[in-house]
Order: structure tokens, then sequence, then C-alpha cells
């Protein structure tokens, strides 16, 4: 079977910055891929591609089995997508961005379906549709560009860090309709995030990318070996000897009155009956980050901290330059 | 230990109010810049064409004769206040220099309130030390300095010119505290709107407002027994740039006339800082209201997008339109009943230029009409910008992941410009025809009026058709270039004559080329080129956003 969305030595320059550098990307139809890696490592750049609103510099990518940019208001009747910054028109309510937005997708048939459907969704999310987008926080701008895209009967889902700004509880709702949209109707979904737990829930398989191209993937249960877990509890008293010498703890270390140490993610199984027996208090169990990840197993040829990334003094905001063309 | 502490509480004080002070001159430094330079080289090149064109006093009194006599002249340019080169050059250019200090400061004043405060970046701001007062008070300095750059380059324009000194320097005083006014009327708009666009247009319409007032005045005014002075009827006075002109640079000299923008200044800053006492950050005196649950069903499709985000600018322009063609007629009556009794010579000159067949109302018409293709220019060019609006606050990527071909996208918000630039035509057309219909004119020249306001649409259209082909190719300079075809097409082609540019300068604005429609008939080349010529733009303008991506900087 072909995959969905495969791309083959892509590459994107902008200017003399490689944003992708021969990414090779494979999506299996029905599943819900994992498109990880930090900021800036092109996971927008490539979504981009995929939609056709960008052009890659060379290399193929094709999704249901069309070419994004020469084919892209075809495939956009098939792929619907959240952008990774959810802006919407200042003037209009959410509920009239994603009427139009939904119109523009089908011309409005299967009204009455649509309109429960959207219905559904605004209650689901807890969002008020009244409100005039320049009124919205971001979470809740978040939610238009999600209703908007899971509204639609589509193939291909295509989202872009599409929980940033959403709740915990949000989460949870975001993460079920995505099950359901895979189950009942058997869509592929590709879901960027830099947010490792995140993608565990939902996927069935990862890529991860880094500086323009994917240094690892495979299964969630195939990269498992490759995290570890922080536990950490309280010192009282506890005889930490036992810990000590076995194989699967790592870097144990007392500090402010607690105790902790990284577990092999796939063997925590086996350091709890230990933990239960010493009776340790204050238990805390830390999901594997993307972070720790990338450190243990990349952080040698982690590139540099840009400029904008470093932290700035509170009296400074007001400084940053607003992008060129905005004024009117 | 806090008698220790006070004063390096204000030093520290001081030291934020400089950082937010240095910010904005930082953010603005290039904009400034050039705003300054361009009022500077105007006032300095508008000297020199104006004494090589009119070299002595003989031919500047045979042109101020011809100006106060047909009144309608006057509302382009000034307060005739004799045939000296200095007064003639402060005649012809002081109130356009006006207008732009006008714009630079209202552009200025919601560029660092309102639209900061939309962006969200103001409460970033005041939720730090610096707190509410702070910035206002950096915006304000911010401008002034602004101001007495512009009164400096006015100056030294004039004087590099070769205009007397002391008058250039009341003149560039003129130009800065007209500026000042409208810096102060900014704030205040910001108050009042909720959008960076709403401050900005009705901002912008006061800059106008005051334009039209004042030529309304002074085209109304007084003419002296020699036909080489007007003083200025009451509309004069209930303008910021009518207030500049009353200074009489060169030939009288006054400053008192400067107390009252520096009046209103003061009162539009208080007005401010009321309101900004009782609101939250954020919060405006004219709030957005709820909106509705579910789109209406004709919000369907990228033209009614591009209606839905542009019907107020296009309301806007109408009016502005309509009102343009509706003191054509107040005008064209008020001329006939003021001024004929007080001049001999210009009434003389008067009886000349209507036997040749033009009558007093047709040179009003042409001159308001003028105007009205300016604003129409404007509304087209809109379109435009509002496109690359949507591709920088990233609407346009959400539009465009939807099944939507770029190119219906694209020729939506343009065949929606198109219509605009008509509409505002239509409704100038409309008014100047229900006000000559009130005043009683003649039905020949109504005939007339239609065909002129028509002849004003290809220049307009222009200006959708090239901003569009920049928007395709260099897309981050559509704005700055945008404007800044505007405002060289109006200075060169309407101003440029007047001005003395020489001929090859000037065609190369739109408006040089405008059709003039004639009681004997109507040469429409000028108008059939500036069509096929905006053809081409378009035409290569939608072969270029295909190859196009979408939503980069």
């Amino acid at each position: 079977m072909d995959p969905v969305i495969q791309t083959v030595d892509l590459h994107k320059n902008f200017g003399r910055v490689k944003a992708l550098d021969g990414l090779d990307l494979e999506v299996t139809a029905g599943q819900v891929h994992g498109f990880l890696g930090p900021n800036g490592a092109g996971k927008s750049t490539t979504l981009r591609i995929l939609l056709g609103l960008a052009r890659a510099s060379s290399g193929a990518a094709r999704v249901l089995g069309l070419h994004p940019w020469t084919d892209a208001v075809e495939l956009h009747r098939r792929v619907a997508s959240v952008p990774g910054d959810v802006s919407i028109w200042p003037n209009l309510s959410g509920g009239e961005a994603i009427d139009f937005l939904s119109r523009l997708r089908d011309g409005g048939a299967d009204r009455a379906g649509y309109r429960r459907n959207k219905e559904r969704l605004c209650q689901l999310f807890d969002f008020d549709p009244t409100k005039k987008g320049r009124a919205y926080s971001k979470g809740n701008r978040q939610k238009v560009a999600l209703i908007a895209a899971l509204v639609a009967d589509c193939e291909v889902y295509l989202l872009d860090e599409p929980t940033s700004g959403l709740d915990p509880l949000m989460e949870a709702v975001f993460t079920r309709e995505i099950r359901r949209l895979v189950s009942e109707k058997g869509a592929t979904v590709l879901l960027s995030s830099h947010i490792l737990s995140e993608v565990e829930q939902l996927a069935d398989s990862v890529s991860i990318i880094r500086a323009g191209r994917i240094v690892d993937g495979g299964t969630l249960d195939s990269l498992r070996h490759l995290t570890r877990t922080g536990i950490s509890f309280a010192q009282d008293q506890v005889d930490v000897q036992a810990l000590q010498g076995l194989s699967q703890v790592h870097d144990l270390t007392v500090a402010a009155g607690r105790i902790k140490f990284n577990a092999d993610s796939d063997r925590v199984h086996e350091v709890l009956p230990i933990l239960g027996r010493l009776g340790v208090q204050g238990l805390l169990v830390a999901p594997p980050s993307l972070e720790e990840l990338f450190l243990r197993h990349y952080g040698d040829a982690l590139p540099p901290q840009s400029e904008e990334a470093k932290p700035d003094g509170g009296t400074h905001h007001g400084r940053s330059r607003p992008p060129a063309g905005t004024g009117a | 230990m806090g008698g220790a502490a006070r004063p390096r509480g204000r030093a520290l004080e001081m030291s934020r109010f400089f950082d937010l002070y240095w910010q904005r001159l930082r953010r603005d430094r290039w904009q400034l810049l050039s705003w300054v330079a361009s009022i500077g080289a105007l006032a300095f090149f508008a000297t020199t064409a104006v004494a090589s064109a009119y070299g002595d006093d003989a031919s500047r009194t045979e042109i101020l004769h011809v100006a106060t006599a047909t009144p309608a002249i006057l509302i382009l340019r000034g307060l005739v206040r004799g045939p000296a080169l200095d007064a003639f050059t402060f005649f012809q250019i002081f109130a356009f220099l006006g207008v732009l200090a006008g714009l630079m400061n209202t552009f200025l004043a919601v560029r660092h309130t309102r639209a900061e405060e939309e962006a969200g970046r103001a409460e970033l701001v005041a939720s730090t030390a610096a707190g509410r007062w702070m910035p206002l008070a950096a915006t304000v300095t911010h401008g002034l300095v602004g101001n007495v750059l512009v009164a400096a380059a006015v100056t030294f324009g004039f004087i590099a010119g070769g205009l007397d000194a002391a008058g250039s320097l009341v003149a560039g005083l003129a130009v800065g505290a007209t500026g000042l006014a409208f810096l102060t009327v900014g704030l205040l708009a910001s108050e009042f709107m909720s959008t960076s666009r709403g401050a900005n247009g009705a901002a912008a319409g006061v800059v106008v407002a005051a334009y039209l007032l004042r030529g309304f005045g002074d085209a109304t005014g007084e003419v002296s027994q020699d036909g080489l002075t007007v003083t200025a009827a009451w509309p004069s006075w209930v303008s910021p740039i009518g207030w500049g002109q009353q200074t009489f640079a060169y030939t009288g000299n006054r400053l008192w006339p400067l107390l009252l923008p520096l009046g209103l200044g003061i009162i539009c800053v208080s007005l401010t800082a009321v309101i900004m006492s009782k609101r939250d950050v954020g919060a405006s005196v004219l709030a957005g209201r709820r909106g509705r649950t579910d789109a209406r069903p004709s919000l369907r499709g990228p033209f009614a997008l591009a209606l839905r985000l542009q019907q107020g600018a296009i309301v806007s322009w109408c009016i502005g339109g309509f009102i343009a063609g509706l003191l054509t007629g107040a005008l064209g009556a008020a001329i006939q009943q003021v001024s004929i009794a007080n001049s001999s010579v210009t009434a003389i000159l008067r009886a000349m230029i209507e036997a040749q067949g033009t009558s007093m109302t047709q040179l009003v018409i042409a001159v308001l009409f003028e105007i009205g293709g300016i604003l129409a220019a404007a509304c087209g060019l809109q379109a435009v910008l509002r496109l690359r609006q949507e591709e920088v606050a990233g609407t346009a990527e959400l539009v465009l992941s939807q099944p939507l071909g770029r190119i219906r996208w694209f020729g939506s918000f343009l065949g929606l410009g198109a219509v605009s630039v008509v509409l505002v035509m239509v409704f100038a057309a409309f008014g100047a025809w229900y006000s000559l219909l009130v005043s009683g004119e003649s039905a020949v020249e109504v005939s007339n009026l239609w065909e002129t306001a028509g002849a004003q649409i290809p220049a307009a259209l222009l200006y959708l058709a090239a901003p569009a082909a920049v928007f395709v190719t260099v897309p981050r300079a559509t704005v700055p270039i945008g404007w800044a075809l505007l405002a060289l097409g109006v200075v060169l082609g309407i101003y440029g004559g007047m001005l003395g540019f020489d001929k090859s300068l000037r065609d190369l604005s739109p408006f040089t080329h405008t059709p003039v429609v004639t009681n004997t008939g109507t040469d429409w080349s000028g108008g059939f080129w500036m069509l096929g010529i905006g053809a081409a733009l378009v035409t290569f303008a939608f072969l270029a956003v295909r190859r196009r991506e979408v939503g980069t900087v």
C-alpha cells in the first residue's frame, strides 16, 4: 500500500539558511503520525510544503498521490489543516470564521449535519462562537482553527502543534476527537509537536526531525528505549543503597531533601516494586521529555541557541520590532 | 534614607522614559527620516521650481490675477498674499506641506498607541514599571521631536531655495505646529477607535477635512482691490492648516496664530489623558459589539470575505467622494456670490475666462473631482494593502489551505478594489450632481459631470494594478511602495504643474494623463493608455501569483 504522505530528499532553502535538508518522511494510511522536533527544526516548513503553501527547493513531496504545489486546490478538498500560528480576522466572530472556512471547502453541502457537528464541537471545546476575533485569547483562536479543521470530513489532517494554548482539559477533548476521526473514518493524521508526551498519547508512529532532516523514527515502542523517566521522592530515612546498584537506574542524586534518578522508560515497572518496598513518600514520576531525548542522543550536535531564543530583560520587550509591512 | 532614594528613583524613572522614547525613535528611524526628508525636499524643490517657472513679479502677478479670478484654483493651493517670490511659494505649497505633516503625525500617533494595544504589545509594556502614562509621554515626546525636525527641514528647505530666512523660519514653525495639532488628533482618535485601521482612517479623515475646509475658506475669501491678496473666510479658521496659513509667512510673519494649534494640542492631549485614566488597557470608547454565532448565508467565497473586511473602508472612501462632490455645488454658488464686486481686475479676468466657454463651476468640478480621483486611487490601493495585511496576519494561509485557488482569492480582492474605485467616483459625481441641482446650475455643466467623474477612473485603477504587481513580486515592499507611488503621483501630477516641474517629470504621474473634459470634446487617449497599462500589470500579477509562495515575509 502506498503511503498517504511521502517526501523524498526534500530541501527548502531560505537564502543561505537550509530549513529542510534532505527530509524523507512517510506516513501510512489510517495512522496518527507524530512529527517531533524542537522549535525551528523545520516542522512547519514541511507542513507548509505538504499543503502547497510553500514550494520545495528540491526533492519530491506527494500527499494522497497528488503534487501539493500544482494540485493544491484538489488536495485541499481532501486535506484539512491547522496552521502553526493561528490568527483569525479581528472583526469576524469565531462562529463566522468557522462557517466561512467550511463554506470554502464544500459550498455548504449537508447543512444540517454540518451545523450539528459544529455545535457539538463548540460545546466539546467549551468555545463561545459569538466573540469577535480580536477578543479571543490564544487558546480560543486555536479552537477556531481546530473546529474548522475537525468539522471538515477529510481523508488527511495536517496539524501543526494543534494543542498549543489549550488547557489540559481541552487537550483531552482534542485527543478523543482525533481518535474518533481515525477509528470511525479511517483518517490519516500528521501531528507536529515539540512535546513528546502529547504525541505519545495519540501517535502510532513518530518521526523525529532535527535541523531539517529526519534523525529517528518508527513506532513509539521502538523509541521507548531511547528515553528515560524522571523519578523523585522525599529523602526522609530512605536507604537508597538498594537502588544504587540497579542497571535501570541512572544519575541518582540527593538534593534539597529529595532523591532523584532517571530510569529507562521501558523498565520503569521493574523499579516500582523496589520503591514500594522502601515505602517512599511524595513520589513523583515525570514523563520523558523530548528535550531529554534530544540532549541524550543528539546533544553533541545541537545548534547553538539563536539570538531570539535568549532570555531578554523585561524592560526590553517593547523593543521587539513588528514584522515589516504591517503598517497601513 | 527616603531622601536619598528619591532622586535615584527619579533617575530610574528618567532612564525608563528614555528607554521607551529610544525604542520609538529606533523603530521609526527610517520612516521618520524619509517623512522629514521628503517634506524638506518638497519645500526646497517647490522654491526652485517656482523661481524658474515664474521668475519675475510680472508673471507671478499675472498668475495671481488668474487665481483670484478663478477661486477654484485656490482650493488646491492656498492663501494669496502678494506676488513676491517667497510669498508666492508659500501660497503654492504650504497647504500640501500641512497635509503631509498631518498624515505623518496621525500615523505616528496611532502606530505607538492603538496599534500597539491592538497587537498586545502595549500590555507587555504597561505591566512593567513603565506603567500607563510613561508610554504616552514617550509617544508625545517622539512626536514633538519629529515636528521640530519637520519645522527645521522646511525652514532649511526654503532658505536653501533662496527665500528670506525669518519668513522661512515662520513657515517652518507653521508646518511643525500644524503637524503637532494632528499628532494629538491621532492620539485622541486612538482612544475612540478599537482598531488601528479605524483610528488611522478617522485621523486621516480629519487631516483631509482640514485641507478641504481651508480650501473652502480660501476660495470664498475676500479678494483685495488689486486682486493680489485674499482674506480667508471663516472655514479657514476652523482648520489647523488654515491656522498655519494665517502666519502670513514672509509678508506678515505673525506667530500668534500658532497658539491655536498648540491650544488644540493641549485640549486633545488632556482629553486623551482623561479617557485613558478611565479605561482598561486594550479597551476603547467605541467598543466592538458581540458577533454572530453563525455567518450570514452571504458570507461565502473570497469576494464576500474581501467585502466583509473592506466594507468599512469602502463606505468611508465613498462618503469622502460624496462630500467632495457636494462641495462642488456649494462652492460654485458661493464663489459666484462673493467676490465679483470686490475686484475690478478679477471681474474682467473672470469674464474673459468664461468667454472661452469654461465656466467657474466647471473649474470647480475639475478641481474637486481631482481630489475625488485621489480618494478613488487610495481606495484601490487599499484593496491590495488588505491582501498584504491578510498575508502578514496569517489569515491568508488559513484561507488558502482550503480548496480555493490562489487566482480566485487574488482576483476577488482586486475585483472588489476595481468596483470600489468606480463607486467612489459615482458617489462624487452624485454629490456634485445633487448640489448643483440644488444651487440651480444650468444643465450644460451637469451633463459633463459624469464624464469628468469617469475620466478619473483609469488613473485610479492604475493604483490598483501597480501595487498588485508589487505584491506578487516584492511582497514585503507592498505597503511602503504603494503609498510612495500614490504620494509621488499626487505631487507630480496634481501639484507638479503649479510647482513648475518639468513636463517629462510630470508625465510619470497617472494623474497627468487623466482625460480633460471640455465642452468642445474630450481626448480619451490618455485614459485608454492607462487602462492598457493597468491591464498588462494585472495580467502579469495573475501569472506571477501562481508561482508565489503564501505567507512569506
